[in-house]
């Protein structure tokens, strides 16, 4: 009986911040949901509409789009580059040749440098790297000979996904990386010795032994970088302000957009909870991942 | 050799790839913007660091400095009681609250900017850096927590249990036993979550308005918008920006990796 008292004592704080910050947004999100609340109204409050916002989402052709690019590029593009370049990362690093001239470390080292870079700083940087005027890529593309005239890539529509993907992985890469290189390590020796002696050449050991030993990290890496992107706002608002025009508008920059542009806070909300649900599905996911894995012991 | 060769070359581009973006940061902060984007010849100059500070850059970074460390504190505190708990006790419905706990890691910032700028505003905390804090705090402790018990987990449970079973107040328990031993996932955990409040953007654009109370990244943001032509200070500005984080995720480099990458590599 003391120890439940003293349990709730010292859970007390971070369910203050849950809660707060969480649970009671998403209750009152939920609520304005079914209201049209307006931003430039705030003071006359929402009336009661029902499922109207819902019903406005579904048929609302600027959602779909949202969605799509959301779901396509963001997520599924953006998680599936991050993850097969960070496989193939840590395999370069882990590599024979890399070892035997001790480059191993340095490697390393300098994956921390994007990490550490705010991801502000990585979208200015960028978006000069990237400049049609003074950027470096057009420069040596324009000297090169390979392009004739300039191209903006982040204003550009067949350019600009690529180009948000790309510093987006530039920026999240070596968390994924060095899991990967981490799980790659813990392989026993011993059965890729057994592999080799049975005939097995490199590329057989990598698909059949190797990469079985990595896919509970790499189902855990697929899961936080969803995560990551899918609910990312910096990104994409800073790098294009979801342009051009509403080309590459996702969920999280529609919800900013309807609430703080529009004033439509209702709808907002709506989509906000589409967004929560669609999230809350990963993360019962997720969580049961980690509990199986990693925290069985303490329930 | 030949293969040693083609796997050398592909190493050096990705080394390029990897390091050149923060490092031209760096080169170019040095560039007058007239010679800034010159191939020929550079002149190299201390001017745009001055030209930033004096006008009144560092105001922002004190800012930065106060709300980062003074929420990593209070993350660290809050998060290594909670982890004690989850790890050591047994209580009814402890998955459900540690999941809910973790559901957190998986939520869309974004629609909590609305509620949050409501409560703040009939609260009185809009343009206060406790509101920030608050903010940092709650979005870095399910990820601490995560981290923390993960940490506690791999230390032998003898060990704080045999000081129970001699009568030792569970404070001090959690003070003179487990925080020392928790060291290195507290570093881990305090560095990761300094990095994600260090760079968040979004809750500092919607709670501060006020010039003088404005965050690093919000300020170098709204300068970059502003002078675009400036090159110089922009890349000034973020040098200044990246500093920290840089000097802290460089020598911890071997600590960070393990102690953010076990979690998803053990079996």
């Amino acid at each position: 009986m003391k120890d439940n008292k003293f349990i709730f004592y010292l859970l007390a704080p971070t369910f203050f911040f849950i809660i707060c910050f969480y649970i009671y947004p998403t209750i009152y999100n939920f609520y304005n949901s079914f209201t049209d609340l307006n931003l430039f109204r705030l003071r006359e409050g929402g009336s009661w509409v029902g499922f109207k916002n819902y019903i406005d989402l579904f048929f609302d052709p600027e959602f779909k789009r949202v969605l799509f690019n959301t779901t396509i590029w963001l997520t599924i593009v953006g998680v599936f580059v991050r993850i097969v370049l960070g496989i193939l990362l840590a395999f370069l690093i882990n590599s024979n040749t890399l070892k035997k001239y001790k480059l191993t470390n340095l490697f390393q080292l300098s994956l921390m440098i994007p990490w550490a870079t705010p991801s502000i700083v990585a979208v200015v940087v960028w978006r000069m790297i990237l400049d049609p005027q003074v950027g470096v890529i057009n420069q040596f593309l324009l000297e090169w000979g390979i392009l004739t005239e300039s191209i903006a890539f982040l204003a550009d529509t067949s350019y600009v996904w690529p180009s948000i993907i790309t510093i987006i992985t530039w920026n999240t890469l070596p968390l994924v990386t060095l899991t990967f290189l981490a799980s790659l390590k813990s392989v026993p020796t011993d059965l890729l010795d057994a592999a080799s002696v049975d005939g097995a050449n490199k590329l057989q050991r990598a698909w059949h032994i190797i990469l079985p030993h990595m896919m509970p990290s790499i189902i855990i890496m697929v899961l936080m970088s969803t995560f990551w992107t899918f609910n990312n706002f910096v990104f994409v608002w800073l790098a294009t302000g979801a342009g051009p025009g509403t080309y590459t508008n996702v969920m999280a920059t529609e919800v900013y957009l309807r609430a703080f542009i529009d004033g439509k806070m209702g709808y907002s909300s709506a989509l906000g909870i589409v967004m929560a649900s669609i999230m809350t599905v990963f993360g019962i996911i997720y969580l049961r991942l980690i509990i199986k894995r990693n925290l069985r012991e303490i329930f | 050799m030949f293969y040693e060769i083609i796997i050398l070359s592909i190493a050096l581009l990705v080394f390029i790839i990897i390091v050149y973006p923060t490092v031209w940061v760096f080169i170019a902060s040095f560039k007058s913007n007239e010679t800034l984007f010159s191939n020929e010849h550079s002149d190299y100059t201390l001017s745009n660091y001055i030209e930033l500070l004096e006008s009144g850059f560092g105001l922002y970074i004190i800012n930065s400095f106060y709300i980062c460390l003074v929420s990593v504190v209070i993350t660290i505190f809050i998060s290594v009681i909670a982890a004690y708990i989850f790890s050591r006790k047994k209580f009814k419905f402890k998955i459900f609250y540690f999941g809910s706990i973790m559901l957190g890691q998986t939520f869309p910032w974004i629609i909590l900017v609305t509620p949050m700028f409501i409560l703040f505003a009939k609260l009185g905390f809009l343009n206060n850096h406790i509101s920030m804090i608050f903010c940092y705090v709650s979005v870095s402790l399910p990820f601490a927590i995560y981290l923390l018990v993960g940490y506690l987990e791999s230390i032998p449970r003898e060990l704080d249990e045999a000081a129970l079973i001699d009568g030792c107040p569970q404070f001090q328990i959690i003070w003179k036993i487990i925080f020392p031993i928790m060291i290195p996932g507290i570093v881990v955990t305090a560095t990761y979550s300094f990095l994600l409040m260090w760079s968040e953007y979004l809750f500092a654009l919607a709670f501060l308005t006020k010039t003088n109370l404005k965050t690093m990244p919000l300020e170098l943001y709204a300068f970059f918008g502003e002078h675009t032509t400036q090159w110089g200070q922009v890349m000034a500005a973020s040098a200044l920006t990246t500093i920290p984080t840089l000097l802290l995720f460089l020598p911890l480099q071997k600590f960070i990796s393990e102690g953010l990458t076990t979690g998803a590599v053990k079996n």
